[in-house]
């Protein structure tokens, strides 16, 4: 069995000992040990603070008055400067915080402004194109409309129906190039066929006949033309209704 | 009272002088105590008590507002006795005063029927560790004090001292070590 040294049973003794439970174990096991540690307790135990002498109450003022005058005031200076030191350097920080913060602000919108008004250019001519888009797909769809429900027997009709095709023909075109612009395949598809069908009916002789009407419908297809120029119109009537929202919330 | 003295050196960096008398006044019966339990000789323990507050005055400025005064100006007392030890050694002046006082016994024999013998034998236990503790290191001696008499753990009598836990601790240890080569023959005839 291995013995406690010295210098552990010294700090056992004023409890200082980091294995105080594998100490006391020990000890109570190891009769070596146990008299060594009552004799150390022996000695330690006696070994008591000497009694100070007494004092009186007036002995803290003696103290004091021998040591007074070898004491200086401190200079009052120097409160001033421990305690302003601080609060001038916090004020200080505090200005160049707020002007710094002032001309980020100003630098952060004069960037900012240019773009903003591009893009707000951009979204105001997008709108107008789609205005005037629907207003043509509409056109479109009452002359299609027209030219389906064209009976037989109603003779010629061609006129009228042939100047607004005209009339369409010529906006048409434009539109199909600005929309050749906006990478939308299946607007484009549907301009395209539309200027065909519209071509057709233009440049038909001025007697166009009811049954010209049918040939034209027949080979242009316009019925699918026309379920095309409505689905185009319900998403074009979409668009412009989310950019009219869009810029209401903007200026609010 | 923490409060009270943290405000009276406030006073006193603010040029009130006078202030710091009432510190005095207020601390200085505790380091008078703990001066002679080191000192073990009335006039070293007043000159302690003196120097520890004039060397208080000087560092007030360093004071940390979060501290305790009362810590604060103990580990002054405590380098000022190393440093009345320190000198009391070097002179080699031993305190005749208190050299042996029987009244002053500090030595308790286990046995307390107080016959002429016993009394005989306490006076002579209380020389012996009058004698056993001028042997001390004058680090040892307060490292011994702050530990045994007034309970200080390791760590506040190394940042007392201003050294490592681990020397502070070798310190009690030597102490102790020489205590009782010089007391254990007195105990074995007890």
């Amino acid at each position: 069995m291995k013995h406690l040294t010295e210098e552990e049973l010294i700090e056992h003794y004023y409890s200082e000992d980091f294995y105080k439970a594998e100490a006391e174990v020990h000890l109570q096991a190891c009769r070596y040990c146990a008299q060594e540690y009552e004799k150390l307790g022996k000695i330690l135990g006696g070994v008591r603070a000497p009694e100070a002498p007494q004092r009186g109450s007036e002995y803290g003022a003696q103290v004091w008055q021998s040591i007074r005058e070898a004491l200086q005031p401190y200079p009052e200076k120097k409160k001033r400067n421990y305690f302003r030191w601080p609060q001038l350097a916090y004020v200080t920080a505090c200005l160049l915080f707020l002007a710094g913060a002032f001309l980020a602000g100003r630098f952060w919108e004069h960037a900012h402004s240019k773009p903003s008004v591009a893009s707000t250019t951009q979204q105001t001519k997008e709108r107008v194109v789609l205005f005037v888009l629907d207003n043509h797909l509409d056109r479109s769809e009452r002359l299609l409309v027209q030219l389906n429900h064209t009976d037989a027997e109603e003779g010629q009709v061609g006129l009228p129906l042939q100047a607004e095709a005209r009339q369409l023909l010529t906006d048409n075109r434009l539109y199909r190039q600005s929309i050749a612009e906006r990478n939308d395949p299946l607007l484009a598809a549907a301009l395209d066929h539309l200027e065909r069908v519209l071509l057709e009916v233009a440049n038909s002789p001025d007697d166009l006949s009811s049954v010209d009407i049918a040939r034209i419908e027949k080979e242009m297809n316009t019925q699918g033309l026309l379920f095309q120029i409505r689905v185009l119109r319900t998403k074009v009537s979409g668009e412009k209704n989310n950019g009219q929202a869009a810029q209401k919330g903007a200026t609010i | 009272m923490g409060n009270d003295d943290l405000s009276l050196i406030r006073a006193v960096l603010a040029g009130d002088k006078d202030a710091y008398g009432l510190l005095v006044v207020r601390h200085s019966q505790s380091v008078f105590s703990v001066a002679f339990r080191i000192t073990e000789s009335e006039a070293d323990a007043d000159e302690v008590v003196q120097e520890t507050f004039l060397r208080g005055y000087r560092k007030l400025e360093s004071f940390d507002a979060r501290a305790n005064f009362r810590t604060w100006i103990y580990r002054i007392a405590m380098n000022c006795a190393l440093d009345v030890l320190n000198k009391r050694k070097s002179q080699g002046v031993v305190p005749i005063a208190e050299e042996f006082d029987g009244e002053q016994a500090t030595i308790q024999p286990v046995d307390g029927t107080a016959g002429p013998d016993r009394l005989l034998l306490s006076q002579e236990i209380e020389a012996h560790r009058q004698a056993a503790m001028e042997k001390l290191t004058s680090t040892e001696r307060v490292a011994f004090v702050m530990r045994h008499m007034e309970d200080r753990s390791t760590e506040e009598i190394a940042a007392a001292l201003g050294i490592a836990p681990n020397s502070a601790k070798q310190a009690v240890f030597r102490a102790v070590q020489k205590l009782r080569q010089s007391l254990t023959p007195l105990w074995v005839r007890s």
